[in-house]
């Protein structure tokens, strides 16, 4: 095979990869602009707003507000606890890693509807509120990816940093926030991301110990997709609620991309 | 003169102690409290009284239910390892197109599931956007459209996790080879090797720990999730999460056993597959975390 049917062979599987990621969320895009498509159109016949407005009466910000306060309590929980396994995971004995790992792995291994079944009814016999239970639950499994996550930079990063800084008068302490933390702030960063997705896109583990009271946006999607058949509505939301993550995973990208150059 | 730095204090077991106990008191409690709700030890009113009426009362639902989901979850993962792969090796290549891919790949991994499953509806449904393309490149009306939602074989369930799912997938891969896939592929240039040759003797076993590791996570997921299946499947019969589900908020509060032993039965399917393939494929274990950690959740 020649150099240039090479390329063109590789072109060619990279389009159908375009559009198996791509095409799929077409109608998303479509409907969320369209005031009417109706069938066998394959563009809307009239574009407009009306999907957002109706959005926006089912309660498009509250839900938002909801889903972003959420995703932002579960980071702050899941970061700091998944910095203090990375750093076994990263550079503790084989030992400690193994079961740390395992441990880790539980909740990647378990469904959480499951769990959120058997909680719901211990935590309403508690008098715990959905909203404390849900953040925990949320907590505990995105805890696995900020674990992981901030593991592999322990394990990319030299433990002579403390040493170094030990050696030149900071206390353990000191060291551990002032050379090694500053030196892993791109898995940090990286997880707690990770961690917001989870808060942010949960939905069964919301639905179930929200006991219906906690509207985040995927829950008000989840409702208005499967009752109202107004197609806009549904889009809008949907477009709403996919948005955050992808604006995240941009700008941190970015963010990324900018940390990087000074070092190189 | 020679200076003996002091030792970075090597992080014990007991350091991890905070994680691990929220990990396995969330996880253990819970799945404690499913475990004994579906034996009739917790009920939510009454004394508790050991029972198998929540085995027996749904027998049928639950085993077909188990049929439905081992359906869906090997299905999904079979495509979206196999997509997964290919697309891996296209990043990896970095021809034509390649940052394009990855790009759309990370954008289709930070969606959540529920935004895939309804514009997967919007896709498939009758009348939706595909046989809208169908009829108009001349799909005969006669011919009627396939119940791809809410059909008998859980196309669009499956096309919606093996699509997601297969962006998680060529992500990892990718991830692990990053660093030694060029000289890998150099050498066996070097060999002689014709590009096919390289792919399946090189890039394929190279791959195989990672594929194994995201293959196995996204099996696990996919027996335990509840929405895809609820908005994009049939209503009967109803994979596990679903069955389950609908059981835990009947009105009927008699119900809860038999939706706990749902539950009880989807935990132990993902983790028994998780256990007996970490048992023999000791490399997969390892493999694991370090999928998790280069996929970003799920």
């Amino acid at each position: 095979m020649t150099a240039t049917a090479q390329r063109a062979a590789l072109g060619a599987l990279a389009l159908l990869a375009v559009g198996w990621f791509s095409v799929p969320l077409l109608p998303l895009l479509g409907w969320s602009v369209a005031d009417r498509w109706s069938a066998p159109a394959l563009l809307p016949q009239e574009t407009g707003v009306r999907g957002w407005v109706a959005a926006w009466d089912a309660g498009l910000l509250g839900a938002g507000l909801r889903s972003l306060l959420l995703g932002v309590v579960v980071a702050l929980i899941a970061t700091p606890l998944g910095a203090i396994a990375g750093r076994v995971l990263g550079w503790g004995r084989t030992r400690a890693r193994v079961i740390v790992a395992a441990g880790m792995l539980l909740p990647v291994l378990l469904p959480p509807f499951a769990v959120s079944m058997g909680l719901d009814v211990l935590l309403l016999r508690a008098r715990v509120p959905g909203l404390v239970a849900t953040i925990a639950v949320l907590a505990a499994f995105a805890l696995p990816y900020c674990a992981f996550t901030i593991g592999a930079g322990y394990a990319a990063t030299d433990p002579d940093i403390e040493s170094q800084a030990r050696s030149l008068g900071a206390s353990a302490r000191q060291a551990r926030w002032r050379a090694t933390l500053p030196a892993l702030r791109r898995p940090l960063v990286v997880a707690a991301a990770l961690a917001f997705l989870v808060g942010w896109s949960d939905y069964v583990v919301t639905l179930l110990l929200g006991g219906g009271q906690l509207i985040t946006l995927p829950v008000l999607l989840g409702s208005t997709a499967s009752g109202s058949g107004n197609e806009p509505a549904v889009a809008a939301l949907a477009v709403a609620t996919a948005l955050p993550p992808v604006l995240l995973l941009g700008g941190l990208a970015l963010l990324l991309a900018r940390a990087r150059r000074p070092a190189r | 003169m020679s200076t003996v730095l002091p030792a970075a204090a090597e992080p014990r077991l007991r350091g991890a102690a905070p994680p691990l106990l929220a990990v396995l008191v969330v996880a253990g409690v819970g799945m404690g409290a499913v475990v004994a709700t579906a034996f009739g030890l917790m009920p939510l009113y009454g004394q508790p009284d050991l029972s198998l009426d929540g085995w027996r009362l749904n027998r049928s639902d639950l085993l077909l239910g188990v049929r439905e989901t081992l359906l869906i979850a090997t299905a999904s993962t079979v495509v979206a390892c196999l997509v997964g792969l290919v697309v891996a090796s296209l990043v990896l290549a970095a021809g034509p197109g390649a940052r394009a891919v990855r790009a759309l790949a990370v954008l289709v991994l930070a969606l959540p599931h529920l935004v895939g499953a309804v514009s997967y509806g919007l896709l498939l449904r009758d009348a939706g956007l595909a046989e809208r393309v169908a009829t108009s490149a001349g799909l005969p009306e006669s011919a009627g459209w396939p119940r791809f939602v809410a059909g008998p074989w859980s196309i669009a369930t499956i096309a919606e996790l093996s699509w997601k799912e297969s962006a998680f997938v060529a992500l990892v891969v990718v991830a692990s080879l990053a660093t030694s896939h060029a000289a890998r592929t150099e050498a066996a240039m070097v060999l002689g090797a014709s590009p096919w040759q390289r792919w399946t003797r090189v890039f394929v076993p190279a791959s195989l720990p990672a594929l194994g590791a995201s293959g196995l996570i996204v099996f696990v997921y996919t027996v335990g999730n509840y929405e895809v299946a609820w908005l994009l499947g049939r209503a009967y019969p109803e994979p596990l999460p679903v069955l389950a589900y609908r059981l835990f908020t009947s009105v009927d509060l008699g119900d809860r056993p038999a939706a706990a032993a749902a539950a009880a039965v989807t935990a132990a399917l993902a983790l028994g597959v998780a256990a007996v393939a970490a048992a023999l494929l000791p490399r997969l274990a390892a493999a694991l975390g370090r999928g998790v950690g280069a996929g970003g959740s799920r």
